[in-house]
């Protein structure tokens, strides 16, 4: 029985070393007191339409142990990453356990959150968690921002480009336990890079990972960003990401929600500098009675510049998934493109699928559209597969797939569209 | 602040001279104040009771009116998803009840001489009465003038003010009233429902096919003072009907609060069209609940249009209750500078088959304001629902404002959703095309915004279609150049 | 009476691209302007109409003596001047009959309007010389036309505004032989001694229906050449490297 007295993460203060920068432990405590201070959204919050704060159980959860060497090792080994990439680092329970980052250009900064805090404070300062997080989960960001201690730090420099992926796996493992990954990645003008987080569990009971990736790139830099969610059925997940576009920035990131009983996402793209683009993509495929949450914001600050969201969700068994999207053009950010695009596929009669998509328009010329739809796979498609004799399940999975293949091959690397296509495949074969 | 008189004498004024219209522009103009009845300023216990006094309402009625304004005074503002404007309203600054005291008019001769002359304002023509089945005008809270034709009557609809619809007729008028729109469904539902007063009843029978469009013209003419009228519609199995509100009022120093409440029943296989011009004055607060339910293969269908107000809520909605009923609602709204249209639609499937449709065109001119707000629900368990959603946005200047926020909820693989919309201008190219043929920028606006709504427009009645281009043609005059 | 061009300069932002145009239209005449892409040919329709992305740096345009250069572009349609667009715009939702009558009642005295009878009968007449079906005249105006209806509804529209000068932008480009005859059947009509027509075209193909009475070459933003309508079939036959080579013979 829940007892009045609060309990694992409502009342586990986070511990600080004494090593860590003063500047740092102040922003930490203040955020620890602003998550005991903040309500936790009521189902009246417009950020939480058709969904429920609650299904984020802070009482259950507490932070993650260090792993032991075994829960390490076995991490390492079911890790199987790429082939082709520039650089590795693997976690367990926010505990570095390995990095590789011989494939790097030279100047590149590559770190694990922990040692950007002693070496790249000034980076940290400036960009780290800098967003105003519009969506709904500001209390969540707050726990993060008081518990955060590992994660990624990537700053590269003007003109370099990364050809290979960077890859980051975060292992949740024991009964119970919340992991708070931190992404953060800069470019200077014109660099290029692109950066694969994978989140997944080891073993134990219900894990739950509050994750945040800040995302900035200078004028006329490319940022590719995937964010592959696939923990265990029972656990919770919650990805905030925030991205900013300078001039002629090209930002593309994706939402991959593969696992977790309840996963939401909120993703915001400022577009500050002309010519900024952000392609915002996602893929779901929730089963059983999994709950996929998706919050979108696509904000234009500036002229001439362009965002694309595309979110595909295929539902199976009584899953649900929420899709709540809005496009804000600010005054004087004329010459907008801004598309949104949400379509849901639903294969069983008890998936159910909710579409917000908004349009806040203050500006002049400007193209802007949304779009959403929901439905099952179309009659004529599946007859027509059908008459050329595969069979009814091969059929529907087909299209499935390439429903969902259609926006992961946007990511642009053959091996990260395979892999992930593959474990797609995977669930398709339980969801059926 | 001034409370309900305790006595219930009329107050008389003074006879009004014609002398006195005070004229602006078209539907933009003042009659001098006529009442016999006035509940005073604000909203209390003893202010239900005046009115229903005045109005001799049954006890039934007198007790949902004190039940709903425990629900008025309990609920908040919904400012969490609304405009904070809402908050300008100072519900204790307005006057919830006047009237002339007199039993609506039969005749047109009985109509006062400056009823009539509002009409010709209104520029209701002589011989469009011919064509009209029948005319239901309110002067403030009370008809003043209904006929039907004899023709109709004969095929026994009844067309009469909620007051004597609910005396004269109260085994239908109790069976539906408030059943398709409960007091607490929000605020302003709640408000209407404690001191409604006018409005229409009107019921069909089974079978009947109403020709001509039954007709209704609503003013305000009091200054401060709120309107709550409450119509009724039932079209009983294979009924027809269409139903006309248009609405013009005269400018006013302060904030007016309109807020009506309709309720339409569409029995098996009956069809009710309700089409509303909405040209409240830029000081009105336009807070209005209007909903249907269609039963096994009837279809209810909301033809709206918003050009006036300062702030219009107003979201039409369909039940689709029975099996392969259809549910639609067409809007067009124009919001100018100082203006919100905050407009959209709510579709509730609740049985098999049903499909609804709705299509939504918004102008926002200088700082005019649109949002469309769609709702469209689609519950378990049933199957062979559709809805199509489409929603266009033109905005003519630099300042012009236009949000949407739809939400679509389905549940189960038997169902199809689409919901497109975009957000657009007039392109510099159309005007240069239509130009170099000799019109002016603003023919060429005027024209090129025309047919953004052409497809729409068509949709209203033929009187009010070109009605409604000469109100938009006004509404654009010094927007462009 | 006449449509002058002197030493007409026009630019869009950062480059020049008429450069000293000079031309002189009387009623009657029929000019062809011929030229290779990018010499300025459709700039001068466009700056000729008035377009607001093309600024006139020097010269006059004078019709009929009255300089046309300040006026705003429906005021120039209105005293005469008419466009068949290269490219015809889509007016969504505006039908063409609708379209056609508010661009005639532009040209009557305020207040007054056109006699409808008169307009459905001259317009039906003018639609069976061009072939074109009376369910254009409730089709809103070019959308979702065929390339082939778009200029045909061009020639319609010059054929109901009568204007004094009528440019013709590349009217014949995608058109087939049977419609560049229909096309060129409803031009031919409207010749007269009151009305003078600029026929801008890349190909000489559309001079064999409608005969020039003089072939301009426009290179580089200038008239280069000037000739009878042999000129026309010698530049479909050697191209434009010969007008070139004359220039600059003449220049050293």
């Amino acid at each position: 029985m829940p007892s009045d007295t609060p309990t694992g993460l409502l009342s586990i203060a986070p511990a600080r070393s004494t090593s860590t920068p003063a500047w740092f432990t102040t922003r930490s405590n203040a955020a620890w007191a602003e998550f005991q201070s903040l309500p936790l959204p009521g189902l009246k919050d417009e950020h939480w339409r058709y969904s429920n704060a609650k299904k984020i159980e802070l009482a259950d959860h507490a932070p993650a142990k260090t792993p032991t060497a075994e829960q390490s090792k076995a991490a390492l080994a079911a890790t199987e990453g790429l082939k082709e990439r520039a650089a590795r680092f693997v976690f367990v329970n926010d505990t570095l356990v390995e990095s590789d980052t011989s494939g790097l250009p030279a100047g590149v900064v590559c770190v694990s959150f922990e040692e950007a805090l002693k070496s790249h404070e000034a980076a940290l300062q400036q960009h780290f968690m800098k967003g105003d997080l519009p969506l709904g989960s500001g209390k969540f960001a707050a726990l993060h921002l008081a518990h955060v201690k590992a994660g990624t730090v990537i700053i590269v420099p003007k003109n370099v480009v990364i050809e290979k992926p960077v890859e980051i796996f975060h292992w949740v493992v024991g009964d119970h336990a919340a992991i708070f990954p931190h992404t953060l990645v800069v470019t200077g003008d014109h660099a290029q890079v692109s950066v694969v987080d994978h989140y997944r569990s080891l073993e134990g009971e219900g894990g739950l990972s509050i994750a945040i990736a800040d995302l900035v790139g200078g004028s006329g830099s490319q940022i590719t960003y995937a964010a592959c969610q696939e923990l265990a059925d029972d656990a919770q997940a919650l990805h905030l990401s925030s991205i900013t576009a300078g001039r002629d920035a090209s930002v593309k990131s994706f939402q991959v929600q593969l696992g977790a009983a309840f996963s939401r996402s909120e993703s915001v793209s400022d577009l500050v500098g002309q010519g900024a683009r952000s392609d915002m993509l996602s893929v779901s495929l929730p089963i059983g009675d999994q709950i996929v949450d998706q919050r979108t914001l696509q904000r234009h600050k500036a002229p001439h510049a362009t965002s694309d969201l595309l979110y595909k969700n295929a539902l199976y068994g009584k899953s649900r998934t929420v899709f709540s999207g809005l496009i804000i053009v600010d005054e004087g950010a004329h010459y907008t493109d801004a598309y949104q695009t949400c379509r849901n596929l639903l294969n069983s009669n008890d998936a159910e699928a909710n579409s917000l998509p908004g349009l806040e328009i203050n500006a002049d010329q400007v193209k802007c559209s949304h779009g959403s739809t929901s439905g099952p796979i179309a009659d004529e498609e599946l007859f027509y597969l059908k008459a050329r004799g595969i069979p009814d399940i091969e059929s529907r999975r087909l299209i499935v797939e390439g429903f969902l293949a259609d926006v992961i091959e946007r990511f642009g690397n053959s091996e990260v569209l395979d892999t992930l296509v593959a474990r797609i495949d995977e669930k398709l074969v339980r969801a059926e | 602040m001034v409370s309900a008189p305790d006595i219930l004498e009329p107050v008389e004024t003074e006879a009004p001279d014609i002398s006195d219209i005070r004229v602006d522009s078209v539907g933009d103009f003042t009659f001098p104040e006529r009442n016999k009845f006035d509940s005073g300023f604000g909203i209390t216990e003893k202010t239900i009771d005046y009115i229903a006094d005045v109005k001799g309402d049954p006890d039934w009625i007198r007790e949902f009116r004190h039940k709903a304004l425990k629900v008025f005074q309990e609920k908040p503002m919904p400012t969490h998803w609304a405009t904070k404007d809402l908050e300008n309203i100072k519900f204790d600054e307005f006057r919830y009840y006047l009237s002339d005291g007199q039993k609506p008019k039969r005749s047109w001769d009985e109509v006062p001489e400056d009823v009539k002359k509002t009409f010709d304002r209104l520029g209701i023509p002589e011989q469009e009465r011919k064509f009209l089945a029948g005319v239901e005008a309110q002067y403030d809270s009370e008809a003043a003038y209904s006929n039907i034709k004899a023709a109709v009557e004969e095929q026994g609809v009844i067309f009469v003010n909620s007051t004597e619809g609910l005396h004269k007729y109260p085994e239908i008028f109790k069976k539906w009233f408030g059943k398709v729109i409960p007091t607490g469904d929000n605020k302003f539902s709640a408000l209407n429902s404690a001191v409604f007063s006018g409005g229409s009843f009107i019921y069909v029978p089974p079978g009947v096919k109403v020709k001509h469009p039954l007709q209704a013209y609503f003013r305000i003419n009091s200054e401060q003072f709120g309107q709550f009228e409450r119509t009724l519609i039932i079209a009983d199995e294979g009924a027809e009907v269409m139903y006309m509100e248009g609405c013009t009022a005269p400018k006013f120093e302060t904030a007016t609060l309109h807020s009506a409440v309709v309720e339409l029943v569409a029995m098996k296989g009956a069809k009710i069209q309700y089409v509303t011009v909405q040209n409240w004055s830029s000081n009105v607060f336009n807070l209005v609940t209007k909903r249907g339910i269609a039963h096994e293969d009837a279809e209810v269908r909301w033809i709206d249009c918003n050009i006036g107000s300062r702030l219009t809520m107003k979201y039409p909605g369909v039940i689709m209750k029975g099996r392969r009923a259809r549910g639609e609602v067409i809007s067009i709204a124009l919001a100018n500078s100082g203006q919100h249209q905050d407009t959209g639609a709510k579709m509730v499937h609740a049985a098999d088959e049903t499909t609804s449709n709705v299509i939504s065109k918004s102008i926002s001119i200088g700082e005019g304001r649109a949002t469309y707000r769609g709702l469209v629900h689609i519950p378990k368990h049933l199957k062979g629902c559709k809805n199509n959603t489409e929603c266009d946005a033109l905005l003519i200047n630099p300042n012009s404002r236009t949000d949407t926020y739809p939400a679509i909820s389905v549940r189960g693989n038997q169902h199809a959703t689409q919901h497109e919309a975009s957000v657009s201008q007039v392109s510099a190219d159309q005007i240069f095309y239509l130009m170099q043929r000799g019109l002016t920028e603003a023919e060429a606006m005027s024209l090129s915004v025309n047919g953004f709504i052409n497809d729409l427009v068509k949709e209203f009645p033929m009187e009010y279609s070109v009605e409604l281009k000469r109100l938009i043609d006004l509404e654009m005059e010094g927007s462009v150049g | 009476m006449s449509l002058e061009i002197k030493d007409l300069h026009a630019q869009i932002p950062g480059r020049e691209i008429l450069k000293g145009l000079n031309l002189t239209i009387n009623p009657g005449e029929v000019h062809a302007i011929m030229g290779p892409n990018g010499s300025g040919k459709s700039t001068l329709s466009k700056v000729l109409c008035g377009h607001e992305d093309y600024e006139v740096t020097s010269g006059e345009v004078l019709l009929d003596g009255q300089n046309i250069l300040d006026m705003a572009v429906d005021e120039r349609s209105r005293a005469g001047l008419f466009l068949a667009f290269q490219y015809p715009h889509e007016i969504p939702g505006v039908s063409n009959a609708n379209f056609l009558r508010a661009a005639l009642k532009a040209r009557l005295p305020k207040g007054e309007d056109i006699d409808a009878v008169k307009f459905y009968k001259q317009l039906y007449a003018r639609m069976d010389q061009l072939e074109m079906d009376r369910s254009f005249t409730s089709r809103s105006v070019n959308e979702g036309f065929s390339g082939g209806e778009k200029k045909r509804n061009e020639i319609l529209q010059l054929m109901m505004l009568e204007p004094k000068y009528a440019i013709l932008d590349e009217t014949d480009s995608g058109l087939d032989i049977d419609a560049l005859k229909i096309v060129s059947r409803g031009v031919n009509a409207m010749r007269s001694e009151n009305r003078g027509f600029l026929v801008i075209t890349h190909y000489q193909r559309l001079l064999n229906y409608i005969q020039p009475d003089i072939v301009h070459v426009l290179m580089d933003g200038q008239i280069v050449h000037t000739g009878g309508k042999d000129l026309a079939l010698k530049l479909e036959e050697k191209g434009y490297d010969w007008v070139k080579e004359e220039m600059l013979a003449a220049a050293a």
